[in-house]
């Protein structure tokens, strides 16, 4: 009875008002990706990092979320007009450059304090910037205009923490947790680690578990391509977990 | 009398009767004397309504509007939306009349039935019938025109120009033009004024950071969908408040990059009010944009593949370091540069 009389409600709305007045949260259209050209696109559900929506690395420790973060950083300087970073203090652009960043499209903000990193993510992102790193904490209170400015303009942004508070989570759309596996070592030289990145929150598309990547350290002069390809997946099988289709890695 | 109401029409009424006339007709209207500063309001209102929809729009105080559509893609478009704008901006169903040039389209609207195109085609021939009062003389001359039996415009028509200039001046001359369907006179295109301002005068002081917040930002919307209709972009701005006690406050900056947009203009106003310490309650919130330049308003999206207006990240950006200091903002690349 209940039902008939929301379908009628919702049938008046229509009504009055058309058709897109009002849209069921699973007729909503997915958020267009914004293809990496890294093993994450997969994970995705979409194909790409999805745009106008909110994608948090997480991690404890060094676990490749933040040399991810900068080949996608890289990546988006070459393809946006804007490409933004906001930082807390760390960031070190010699760490970016063997990327092969385009430096004209790059704008790093310093914020000192939370406030001044939420206020200027928001009034960016909802001017239409590209991409924006986000390297420090955002207050609550900017969360919101983060997410509908991001929803407006249709950027793509991408947090870097440890460990997201609880309105951070909730913000997100899609949150990938990183983890060591093990340190790769080549001739007794460092050359990358092996990390497992698992999908923890996927509201773009139905999750997709997680993968395990090799992140070998930029060396030399390499190219944008030689440096993507640096960040490679190793093959999956999929196996059953509690009933339903699971990716994991098997190494 | 310059204008009458719809309602009064019935009874005889018409714009450029004798007040005593009127009254005579229509007894129970009401009458209500000319407030230039208020019709010149309405004046610009209407003319920013209609400058989006073609190149040319005049506005004349007694309630006449002209829009030409002369190379308009889709005049149809322009027309309707004109309707539909004139009817949301004064609550009245217009008349509308499309036709050769001002003088016989301002006719044909005045016996279009409200809400309806009369359109012409011919000029000369929808004129003919006309009473020659309809022509744009003074009392004295269409007394002239009587006294002559020159009582249509098919009659005026007739007689050649030469002739009438010698009865009535140059004006005898212009009516003969007029009449024929010659349209002699050209539109005198509205220009927006290089200024504006919108404001809120509240009815109890406000003390209410957010409710402020609230006003403004429906201000900016307001400035701006009035920006965009101008084309306009503005390269200054201006917010003053209004105290219960005391002198006014307020706080101005050029801007390099003109602001178009709400988001824009609310990003600069939004980020002054929240630092904002008024002496006292507010009665009277004002936002001004003194200089606004031309064509300033950007087309989104325009060139690059991925994100949008370079131009209003560029502007958020100067805002932050306004607010927060030059070295919030760095710039890799001219690092590099300098280095």
């Amino acid at each position: 009875m209940q039902g008939q009389k929301l379908e009628l409600a919702i049938d008046s709305i229509r009504l009055r008002y058309g058709s897109q007045a009002l849209t069921r949260a699973g007729e909503l259209p997915p958020p267009q990706p914004w293809a990496s050209g890294t093993p994450i696109d997969s994970l995705t559900g979409i194909g790409g990092l999805p745009r106008g929506r909110l994608t948090l690395f997480t991690g404890t420790g060094t676990c490749g979320k933040l040399t991810l973060a900068l080949a996608l950083l890289a990546k988006a300087s070459q393809e946006f007009a804007h490409a933004i970073v906001i930082d807390g203090g760390g960031f070190d652009l010699s760490a970016l450059l063997p990327f092969s960043c385009e430096l004209g499209a790059l704008t790093v903000v310093r914020a000192p304090a939370p406030e001044i990193a939420g206020e200027a993510a928001a009034s960016l992102v909802r001017a239409g910037a590209g991409f924006l790193l986000l390297l420090r904490d955002v207050p609550q209170h900017w969360l919101g205009p983060l997410e509908s400015g991001a929803s407006r303009s249709g950027t793509v942004v991408v947090g870097v923490v440890e460990a997201p508070d609880r309105a951070l989570a909730h913000a997100s759309s899609f949150s990938l947790g990183f983890s060591r596996q093990e340190w790769v070592w080549e001739r007794g030289l460092l050359v990358g680690l092996r990390v497992s990145a698992r999908c923890v929150k996927n509201r773009v598309a139905p999750p997709l578990g997680g993968t395990e990547l090799v992140i070998r350290y930029p060396l030399g002069t390499q190219t944008p391509a030689d440096l993507r390809q640096g960040i490679t997946e190793v093959p999956l099988h999929v196996e059953e977990e509690e009933g339903r289709p699971r990716k994991s890695a098997a190494v | 009398m310059v204008a009458a109401s719809e309602e009064t029409l019935p009874f005889g009424v018409a714009p450029g009767m004798a007040m005593r006339h009127a009254e005579h007709f229509c007894p129970q209207a009401t009458f209500v004397l000319p407030d230039e500063e208020a019709t010149a309001r309405i004046r610009e209102l209407i003319a920013a309504v209609f400058y989006d929809l073609a190149p040319v729009v005049e506005v004349r105080e007694e309630g006449i509007a002209w829009i030409d559509v002369r190379g308009v893609v889709r005049p149809g478009e322009s027309i309707r939306e004109m309707r539909r704008r004139l009817l949301k901006a004064i609550g009245r169903e217009p008349r509308l009349g499309l036709a050769p040039g001002p003088f016989s389209a301002r006719l044909a609207a005045a016996r279009a039935r409200p809400g309806r195109l009369l359109q012409v085609g011919d000029a000369r021939a929808f004129l003919s019938p006309l009473p020659s009062r309809e022509l744009p003389l003074d009392a004295e001359q269409l007394e002239r025109l009587d006294l002559l039996g020159l009582r249509t415009l098919a009659a005026v028509a007739a007689i050649g120009p030469s002739e009438l200039e010698s009865q009535l001046g140059r004006d005898g001359r212009h009516a003969v033009l007029l009449a024929r369907g010659d349209e002699p006179d050209q539109l005198e295109p509205w220009k927006p004024p290089m200024f504006t301002s919108a404001h809120r005068q509240f009815g109890e002081a406000v003390a209410d950071r957010a409710a402020l917040l609230f006003v403004a930002r429906a201000l900016c919307a307001d400035l701006a969908d009035e920006l965009g209709l101008r084309g306009a972009g503005a390269k200054h701005l201006r917010v003053r408040l209004v105290v219960e006690s005391g002198e006014p406050e307020q706080r101005e900056s050029i801007v390099r990059h003109p602001l178009s947009s709400t988001a824009e203009l609310f990003g600069l106003v939004s980020a002054w009010i929240k630092e904002w310490q008024p002496r006292a309650p507010i009665t009277e919130l004002w936002i001004e944009l003194p200089v606004l330049e031309g064509a300033g308003r950007r087309q989104v999206r325009l060139w690059t593949g991925g994100d949008g207006n370079s131009e209003e990240v560029a502007a958020a950006m100067e805002r932050l370091q306004e607010r927060f200091g030059d070295e919030v903002i760095w710039k890799p690349a001219r690092s590099a540069r300098g280095a």
